[in-house]
């Protein structure tokens, strides 16, 4: 095997993506296995408490020790960084860490030929300026939503912070953030807004209600020029689409009353 | 405390106190962040801000506009490239913020919240857009 790939905890809401991306490294030759969820926590939900954060990450190194792939690639921004800054120098590690845009750009050239259907859109690339300073995820998703056939790729003004949700704690960010994104996207005519990372994703999904935009991650978008079935249920859960009874039962229906429909029914913010 | 909290506190501790030794809060880093622009901070001078980043960072009582400053971190990074000593100030940001919310046993200094939920959560979305074989093969 050559890669984990280690998409965290929050991206449980976005199975179709992390399949569609084991397709895509499939696709380019490289042989992969998936990990998430809180079993392999970085432990960063746990921060304020320094025994309890650095337990998870130990045995989230570890359990990726095991599992002796060369390289591990994240998905999320705050689990790389966590991995780099803090777990790694913890406990060794006997692989190397680097973002999934890392890979896929580096065998763009193997992509190319997959890509043959037309995604006939303008679509506003939702960037932020902090991770991009570790790795240029802006520019390597630019790069890879360019070998798109019959897609405008427009560059927002990138935003502050990581990804949107470094926002919440802060009154009133998030939505001044997707009012600004909606204003760029009006300025340059776009209607599509493509995220790079699931909490920006989570976050927009909803914008869909209030305006005449659609709201893809650049996953979806190279899957929909590969030509590959998918469907974006918890966007569709989060503008109202019916929760199918077996996905409720599947949650559990007290933990789906309790904690997954209120973020369901979240109001858009914009 | 288990050893790998041990070892993550002893870590926090001492890259605290040396990126605050080497610090000469000389303010670069609070004039270049973009998110006074986003929400109100108290009004203070970049240098006073930077001695509250300075002062978290040694343990010490900080000024509010330096609470602040740490509390309204988003992980921009565009501090460290303003720093004229090069010193990786987003990490500082990310110590500072660690310790003001009390991970190494001091007293916390902002208000935190427990997601309690938050692993049942995201379990429960697992269970929703997974099938049986991923969650066992993935989670």
């Amino acid at each position: 095997m050559d890669l984990t790939f280690w998409f965290g905890c929050n991206m449980t809401r976005h199975g179709e993506i992390v399949r569609l991306t084991m397709r895509l490294l499939e696709a380019v030759g490289i042989s992969a296995e998936a990990s998430g969820g809180p079993a392999t926590c970085c432990g960063s939900p746990k921060e304020p408490s320094a025994a309890i954060n650095a337990g998870m990450a130990a045995r989230t190194v570890a359990a990726f020790n095991s599992r002796a792939t060369p390289q591990v690639a994240t998905w999320c921004p705050s689990c790389h960084m966590n991995m780099q800054d803090f777990m790694a120098p913890a406990t060794p590690t006997n692989f190397e860490t680097l973002h999934i845009t890392e890979v896929l750009h580096a065998k763009r050239d193997l992509l190319r030929p997959l890509l043959t259907h037309a995604v006939p859109a303008r679509v506003l690339l939702h960037q932020h300026i902090g991770f991009d300073g570790r790795v240029p995820v802006n520019r390597m998703v630019a790069d890879l939503l360019a070998l798109i056939p019959g897609m405008t790729v427009l560059e927002q003004k990138p935003l502050p912070g990581h990804m949107c949700f470094g926002f919440q704690s802060i009154p009133g960010a998030l939505e001044k953030a997707q009012r600004e994104t909606l204003a760029q996207m009006a300025a340059v005519q776009a209607d599509t807004l493509c995220t790079i990372f699931h909490s920006c994703h989570r976050e927009g999904v909803n914008l869909e209600r209030n305006n005449r935009v659609q709201v893809k991650n650049w996953v979806h978008l190279l899957a929909e020029a590969a030509g590959w079935d998918h469907h974006d249920d918890y966007k569709a859960w989060r503008n109202g689409g019916a929760v199918p009874e077996t996905a409720q039962q599947a949650a559990g229906d007290a933990v789906f009353e309790k904690l997954v429909a209120p973020e369901l029914a979240k109001a858009p913010l914009a | 405390m288990n050893r790998p909290g041990a070892a993550l506190t002893e870590r926090i501790l001492a890259e605290s106190a040396r990126l605050a030794s080497a610090c000469t809060a000389c303010g670069e880093c609070v004039k270049a962040c973009p998110m006074p622009a986003w929400l109100p901070l108290p009004p203070a001078t970049p240098e006073a801000t930077a001695q509250g980043l300075r002062a978290v960072l040694l343990g010490q009582e900080p000024n509010a506009e330096g609470l602040a400053f740490v509390a309204a971190c988003t992980r921009s990074g565009e501090c460290s490239a303003a720093c004229p000593e090069k010193l990786d100030v987003a990490f500082m940001l990310r110590l500072a913020t660690m310790r003001v919310r009390g991970a190494v046993g001091e007293a916390p200094r902002v208000p935190v919240k427990d997601d309690k939920g938050w692993v049942s959560r995201v379990k429960a979305f697992a269970r929703m857009t997974m099938t049986e074989q991923e969650q066992r093969e993935w989670t």
